[in-house]
């Protein structure tokens, strides 16, 4: 099956954490482009200047500086032009009240940080998305009684 | 009108007495050494008997006012209502009484001025004419003593109230302060667990690493001698390092998730409202079922009075304690957990205790027990988990419902964590400013 190709805007101010999920991303054999912007000003230029009309999916860190996740999200929502955009919010924290708030705004899905494949996979599968990854995660059985997100990604033997 | 007694002032076998064994001048002289005024009027309100102490009183001579109206020793305010108030007390049933009990009667003097009195009055039938008698007393010191301690009381009420707003201030202040600690150790905490997740990420990127090395190690086409040096290399050096950043990055993400927790706790809004602490026991016994069976805790329930409170917070509070008595109990045989109450030391309190018979805690460290990241100190239970901000928590919640923890313990037989909450029907307190909206975005630095 033959999809219009998705492009991957990852906004993230921290560059390790930008490389921490772009890796992620790859490992979980996301093939799609990925492009990363550094501030909130940066996600709203590049969302409304860019000529690329391949459809997008935002990975948007809730704590950008310039202009914040939160707010951006909120313009983007409320834009008639970028209202349907999926956005999948990152947070440091799974603070309720930040939670709230993006769900408030309606952002469909939020990953906590770090970045994990299967945690990535289950948000994607949420927003309904079809995203060409061209190897499946095998689950890992001990994801889930570890403690928060120390669990390696790979096989630990 | 108070201060009414039926009973005439003098006894009528007294009355006998006198008039049989004294003669009028030795009535008047007895009457003159009295140290009250002795007024007597007529029915025509006209004054037949006048003696030395109404002299001194009054500053007339007996002379001058004998035959007078009594009018011209009263203030000019009463001299309509007096006459009509004497006339109703002639007719009327009571035989003495004291005047105007709550509030002060005045006398005038001849020189015009007024002076405060006590007065009693009697009437008397005699000779088919109604005499009324009044016995007055100067109550200016009297008086002067009452009005000091008026103004006193006073001035101990306006400085109780000036006190208790300066409390209230004070409370206010430290309250606030509270509020802003719990912001800054939020920013501060959200923001350390930017750079926490790179540790995270990063250690697990080596670790993914290593064991990709392990793999390539396994190559035949590697000398035998660099093989099982790197591999002794990577068992040893790498890993060990690796496992000590581990735990070190697993340690730190839990204090920061302690800390956020725990900064957290000051920010959430309460729904006040009837706390049925018997189920919300039972709840939280029922989610620690496993840890309760595998400890083999015998976990006693008495009857609990509902609280005026918030559910969720109660529960969080019940949660902590339950968990810090099974941990208390870990790997101990016969253990016992006993959760019941008991009316608090203040009036519309209960308290509630959470009892465990485990090994009890040094008495040096219960004071800083509270403290977040001190509890588990000295209990050498090997316990990590929570980092001891468990008990923070619980003093944190139970302040903001209004109520006070407590702890009791004796080494050897156990420890008992209370904590008291309104009874309902007690108002809450009133709502603070920690509802204040905390930023939700702790500052970010400008990337560089």
């Amino acid at each position: 099956m033959s999809s219009q190709r998705l492009l991957i805007l990852l906004a993230e101010d921290d560059d390790g954490h930008a490389r921490l999920i772009e890796r992620n991303l790859r490992r979980a054999g996301v093939i799609n482009p990925i492009i990363r912007v550094a501030d909130g000003q940066a996600v709203l230029d590049y969302i409304y200047r860019s000529q690329s009309d391949l459809p997008l999916l935002l990975l948007l860190d809730i704590n950008l500086p310039q202009v914040d996740g939160i707010e951006v999200l909120r313009r983007l929502k409320s834009d008639p032009r970028s209202s349907k955009l999926p956005v999948i919010m990152l947070t440091t924290t799974d603070d309720p009240r930040d939670i709230d708030r993006c769900y408030e705004l309606g952002c469909s899905v939020y990953i906590t940080k770090p970045v994990r494949y299967e945690k990535f996979v289950e948000a994607i599968q949420r927003l309904g998305m079809f995203l060409e990854i061209v190897k499946l995660p095998s689950p890992p059985a001990q994801a889930l009684s570890a403690p928060s997100g120390l669990e390696p990604c790979g096989q630990p033997s | 009108m108070e201060g009414t007694h039926n009973e005439s002032p003098i006894p009528a076998w007294v009355r006998a007495y006198v008039l049989q064994h004294l003669s009028a001048e030795q009535l008047a002289a007895i009457l003159d050494v009295a140290e009250d005024g002795i007024i007597t009027v007529n029915a025509e309100h006209r004054i037949v008997l006048f003696n030395r102490g109404a002299s001194r009183l009054f500053g007339y001579e007996p002379a001058e006012v004998l035959g007078q109206p009594l009018n011209i020793l009263i203030p000019p305010t009463y001299h309509q209502s007096h006459p009509q108030q004497m006339e109703a007390f002639a007719r009327g049933p009571v035989e003495s009484r004291r005047m105007a009990s709550r509030r002060t009667v005045f006398g005038q003097r001849k020189d015009g001025t007024l002076f405060p009195a006590e007065v009693t009055i009697s009437k008397l039938y005699s000779q088919d004419q109604w005499y009324l008698t009044a016995i007055v007393r100067n109550a200016e010191e009297r008086k002067r003593y009452e009005d000091a301690l008026i103004q006193l009381n006073q001035e101990l009420e306006e400085r109780i109230q000036l006190r208790t707003a300066e409390l209230a201030e004070r409370n206010r202040q430290l309250q606030e302060k509270t509020t802003e600690n719990e912001m800054f150790v939020y920013s501060v905490s959200h923001d350390l667990r930017s750079p926490l997740i790179n540790l995270m990420g990063f250690s697990e990127e080596l670790e993914m690493a290593v064991n990709r090395i392990e793999e390539l190690l396994g190559d035949p086409r590697l000398p035998p001698d660099i093989g099982e040096a790197l591999g002794q290399l990577l068992q040893g050096e790498v890993k060990e390092s690796l496992g000590y950043i581990r735990t070190a990055v697993e340690r730190l993400s839990r204090i920061i998730d302690g800390l956020l927790r725990l900064s957290r706790v000051g920010r959430v809004e309460y729904r006040w409202q009837v706390v049925d602490m018997e189920r919300i026991v039972q709840r939280v016994i029922a989610a620690h079922h496993a840890m309760i069976q595998r400890n083999q805790t015998e976990v006693i329930v008495e009857p609990l009075p509902p609280a005026w409170a918030d559910p969720d917070a109660v529960e969080q509070v019940v949660a902590n304690l339950l968990v810090n008595a099974l941990q208390a109990l870990e790997s101990r045989r016969g253990g016992r957990i006993v959760i019941g109450s008991r009316p608090g030391d203040a009036p519309g309190r209960f308290l509630y205790f959470v009892a465990d018979n485990g090994p009890g805690i040094e008495p040096a460290l219960l004071p800083r027990l509270f403290q977040p990241f001190q509890g588990k100190a000295g209990s050498n239970s090997g316990h990590k988990k929570g980092e001891g901000i468990g008990l923070a928590i619980v003093q944190r919640v139970i302040e903001r419902l209004g109520g006070q923890v407590g702890v009791e313990s004796t080494v050897g037989s156990g420890t008992t964590f209370s904590f008291t909450l309104a009874q309902p029907g007690e108002s809450p307190p009133p709502p603070s400013h920690h509802e204040k909206e905390a930023p939700a975005h702790p500052h970010k630095e400008a990337p560089a």
